[in-house]
């Protein structure tokens, strides 16, 4: 009965408002779930305890799901976890299916973010208990398996894989982060440069001059041409049929959970969620060739795998007082301002407020599926916006994303610009940017895993030979790579004929 | 990192930041001469042959958009030295940054065009500024 | 649509807002003052007990101050590069651990910025082993390093999480000299990294916090995750000044068992260490300084009306407040006390 009295008008309430922030925050370009979270934690003191969260997941599940939308319509992710929505939600939309992009995008979140909430409440304490057998070595060996996908997501193998090993380098540019068990010792910064990059670069500001400035200031090259709303965009298209996920069960009860698993281990990043979705339905495909031109089936993998990080993230936080990603570290705030630990005994001395923040959860990713899908016609307008009006907003927009993201430095707003010039060039010479970023993603994660595997066990064996679930890892590590070959292979052979 | 045997390493913590780097690079050597040998003929032929500025750039749009980014991103923390912690730094460089950069890449400057090109640089940067600075709270330069 | 006509208003009413001269009057303290952290964290403790403080400063001096987790090396930058006051900066016993640990990016702080007044004490720091560990007490670590075991412990380096690990270092070569290199860190990252080590085996003891580990204390022996606190590193007058109810399942007069004396890591044979993690102000060495004095006069105020302590309390937050010139020598004799057991354990 306990529980009824918290689930008033107010909670449902702050919940819808929560996911609409959350969406508007993660559809801008800049702007990520993570900051809504951290912008409306004060708010959550004077709420209450399950009044705060109901507003937090709000915005927590509306961030991520909002992300789709840049990157299905400008070509930008909206958050680092929709990456490779773009690779083919955006030339759907110069297919003239944006639209169409957009609606299966939304149900494959929905459906992600149902998945990994019924995990949570099902699960949560075994899952909890299985993350923490995932020691540095098997963490090192999930972020190889999801770089193995740079092989996958290339045009062309070899500069592909140069590309992503280039991302990893430039990401270990600063200090060998202390705070995640590094030495603080500065490597590969020029000592003129000193000042600036004692963190190195940021991943938000990468991000957002990789896709966002470097896309304008490559239409800027060309003029700004084609009359003056975005290349040959045209609204309408295929009509949505549900039916378009008729032999997609697999791929998303695949993505769910790859998404949900990702989310529990803590520290091997959000982002991985999508790429490793991605990759393996790329992978699985009987037709991979399609991937990067506009196949939906890319959409559903990368769309339901970061909206099951959702519910997985928050297994860690709820099991063990450990976020799971960058959002729900910010999440932990809100429980201690209100004076409440989370961890192994949280959900057993708690179980008013779990119940709540599970329901608040499921009603987050009802009102995110329908304010979506009622929005759609008119956020799909965007692109019809002249460009004059739209790039220089965006522009503004990174700007702000760029600046807030480490909650005001500047170097993060110049970062942006290097990038959005290193994306252009990129361009010019052929560098693939898909790999480059996932490189420099994964880069910092894989360099602590892999190191401090080494310093705790002194033995390169110790890779091969400490778990089963190791050598699972390396059964699929081998998988994905000679996947990636031989579709690599058939390719060349197509184009040779 | 030092070998004992083929498999057994020791790690120092004080030196453990080069590890890494020094694997990466050694790897993106290999990579680069791979690439080198498999396409250096190509690559060298689009060098040597291929003209030294690529051709129908439209430079005014180009380097107009970089100039004004530069004299944007620069100006915006001085400017907001004046009024600290207010964000009004981003606020006043903003209209001015829109105004110029939809102008720019305006191909028929008419008065309608321009207008509407001034209305948005002056909406957009107030409805941010005021939301995230005032209602928000967020820092902005 | 109301937000876009209250935008329209404030850009109606912005011109007045520009006009308006920054500072109220010269030896006034700015309308928006910024306050940096150490801290990258919004969840963590640095933010939560900055945001109490600023919260307070902000309604008593009826200005803006806004709390920005940039960090501690830009947090330093910033403070550096602004003498007017608009800038001021809340961190904590790292800003100093991190100079003696010769950490790249921690000058000296007591030379180059205005240190205190103090706010606040976290009094959770704390080392732990695995319930169902051969070593169940600070006793049988010290015995177990003195008869030639390696004893491995998880820390971060080069600061809070490392001086008690220096501290048991420098107790065991007083104790039993030559015996104190079989005490050897496992440097690593977050709690999450340290927890995960225990459970790995890779560490026989952690640095963690009451906060963040008691629920772990409380699980069945059997279960992987089941931890023991051996030592928590707060002086005994703190901790007795916790609420009651103590944290979570753990009463106050449990957590005092992990004390000194109850639990001894000696400093040089007759004193025991401790180390309280405090937070404390820090301003621009060219501040004005009395803004400075503005600001300490109204710190004094505000926990002389006592509500803030109820509010620090509440989130296991201990209130400490010392007036600014206090608190610098008090820090400055703190500092000094560490130097000698980092150096102690340093000239093997």
């Amino acid at each position: 009965m306990e529980l009824l009295s918290i689930l008033t008008p107010m909670f449902f309430t702050l919940v819808t408002a929560g996911t609409v922030i959350g969406i508007i925050f993660g559809a801008i370009p800049g702007m990520t779930a993570t900051m809504a979270v951290a912008v409306c934690l004060p708010l959550t003191y004077s709420l209450g305890l399950e009044n705060g969260l109901a507003l937090l997941l709000g915005l927590y599940v509306g961030g991520i799901s909002g992300g789709l939308v840049p990157a299905i319509l400008l070509n930008i992710p909206g958050t680092p976890s929709s990456i490779t929505t773009t690779l083919d939600g955006y030339p759907m939309t110069q297919n003239g299916e944006g639209e169409r992009a957009l609606k299966i995008g939304i149900t494959s979140s929905l459906i992600g973010g149902l998945f990994s909430l019924a995990a949570l409440y099902l699960f949560a304490p075994a899952l909890a208990d299985f993350a923490i057998k995932f020691s540095y070595i098997e963490k090192f060996l999930i972020i190889f398996f999801a770089l193995t996908v740079m092989a996958a997501l290339s045009s062309s193998l070899l500069v592909g894989i140069f590309s992503g090993f280039l991302g990893i380098f430039i990401s270990l540019i600063g200090a060998y982060d202390i705070s995640r068990g590094g030495n603080g010792e500065l490597r590969l910064v020029p000592e003129s440069l000193e000042y600036y990059l004692e963190s190195g670069f940021s991943l938000l500001p990468v991000l957002i001059g990789l896709f966002g400035l470097a896309t304008i200031l490559i239409e800027a090259e060309q003029g700004m041409k084609e009359g003056q709303s975005l290349s040959g965009v045209k609204i309408g298209g295929k009509p949505f049929k549900l039916s378009i996920f008729k032999g997609q069960f697999v791929n998303l009860f695949r993505s769910s959970a790859i998404g949900t698993f990702v989310g529990i281990l803590p520290g091997v990043g959000g982002s991985a969620a999508s790429i490793l979705a991605y990759s393996q339905e790329k992978n699985f495909s009987k037709t991979p060739e399609k991937f990067g031109k506009g196949e939906p089936a890319g959409v559903i993998a990368s769309e339901s795998a970061n909206n099951g990080l959702t519910g997985g993230a928050l297994v860690p936080l709820l099991s063990l007082g450990i976020p799971g990603d960058s959002t729900t570290a910010i999440l932990i705030g809100a429980f201690t301002l209100q004076g409440i630990q989370v961890g192994p005994l949280f959900i057993g001395n708690n179980p008013v407020t779990w119940d709540a923040m599970i329901i608040a959860m499921l009603v987050a990713n009802i009102v995110m599926f329908l304010v979506m899908v009622f929005a759609i016609r008119h956020l799909a307008k965007v692109v019809t916006v002249p460009k004059n009006i739209l790039f220089p907003i965006i522009l503004m927009m990174c700007v702000v994303g760029a600046y807030t993201i480490n909650y005001g430095v500047m170097f993060d707003v110049w970062t942006l610009l290097i990038f959005g010039l290193f994306g252009y060039l990129a361009h010019k010479i052929g560098l693939e940017i898909a790999p480059f970023i996932i490189g420099f993603i994964l880069g910092p994660s894989a360099e602590i895993y892999f190191v401090k595997s080494l310093e705790s066990f002194g033995t390169f064996s110790i890779f091969f030979t400490k778990s089963w679930i190791a050598g699972l890892l390396w059964v699929l590590i081998a998988i994905s790579i000679a996947f990636s070959i031989s579709v690599a292979r058939k390719k060349n052979k197509t184009e040779n004929e | 990192m030092s070998f004992d045997s083929p498999f057994h390493v020791t790690i120092d913590f004080d030196t453990s930041h080069m590890i890494f780097p020094t694997i990466i690079a050694i790897i993106l050597g290999i990579l680069f001469t791979a690439i080198l040998i498999t396409r250096g003929r190509t690559m060298l032929a689009t060098i040597t042959n291929g003209p030294w500025w690529p051709a129908g750039i439209d430079h005014m749009r180009f380097f107009g958009t970089l100039v004004l980014t530069v004299i944007y991103f620069t100006a915006m923390p001085s400017v907001g030295d004046f009024f600290p912690n207010t964000g009004l730094g981003f606020y006043l460089c903003s209209i001015p940054y829109l105004f110029a950069l939809s102008t720019l890449f305006l191909h028929e400057r008419t008065r309608r065009t321009l207008l509407i090109a001034g209305a948005n640089a002056l909406i957009a940067p107030t409805i941010v500024w005021y939301i995230l600075s005032e209602l928000f709270n967020i820092s902005l330069p | 649509m109301t937000g876009l006509f209250k935008s329209i208003a404030a850009a109606a009413g912005f011109a007045a807002m520009v006009a308006s001269p920054v500072l109220a009057s010269a030896a006034d303290l700015p309308s928006n003052i910024r306050l940096v952290i150490g801290s990258k964290s919004t969840g963590g403790d640095t933010y939560q007990n900055s945001a109490i403080v600023a919260e307070a400063l902000a309604k008593k001096l009826d200005i803006n101050v806004k709390v920005d987790a940039v960090g501690s090396s830009e947090a330093f930058k910033a403070l550096q590069r602004d003498s007017r006051g608009t800038t001021i900066m809340i961190f904590h016993d790292q800003s100093y651990l991190g100079n003696l640990y010769g950490v790249r990016g921690y000058d000296d702080i007591f030379d180059n910025y205005v240190v205190g007044p103090t706010v606040a004490i976290n009094p959770g720091n704390a080392y732990l082993v695995a319930k169902n560990s051969p070593m169940q007490s600070m006793e049988d670590v010290i015995a177990a390093a003195a008869a030639g075991q390696r004893v491995r412990v998880a820390i971060q380096a080069g600061g809070v999480s490392e001086i008690g690990f220096s501290a048991l270092k420098n107790a065991v070569k007083v104790t039993h000299p030559g015996a104190e290199e079989n005490i050897v860190p496992v440097n690593t990252g977050s709690q999450a990294d340290k927890n995960q080590l225990m459970f790995d085996g890779q560490a026989d003891v952690i640095n963690g916090s009451v906060q963040a580990n008691e629920q772990f204390t409380q699980l069945d022996a059997d279960d992987q995750k089941a931890m023991r606190f051996i030592w928590l590193t707060a002086r005994e007058e703190t901790i007795e000044q916790a609420n009651p109810e103590g944290m979570g399942d753990t009463t106050r007069d449990e957590l005092l068992a992990f004390t000194t004396p109850n639990v001894s890591v000696t400093l040089d044979g007759s004193k025991d260490f401790t180390f309280d993690k405090e937070f404390f102000f820090l301003f621009n060495k060219d501040m004005d300084a009395e803004q400075i004095a503005a600001i300490d006069t109204a710190l004094k105020e505000i926990y002389a009306a006592g509500d803030i302590q109820k509010t620090q309390k509440a989130s296991f937050f201990i209130p400490n407040y010392k007036p600014q010139a206090e608190a610098a020598t008090y820090l400055k004799a703190k500092r000094d006390e560490y130097r000698h057991v980092i150096d102690a354990i340093a000239t093997n």
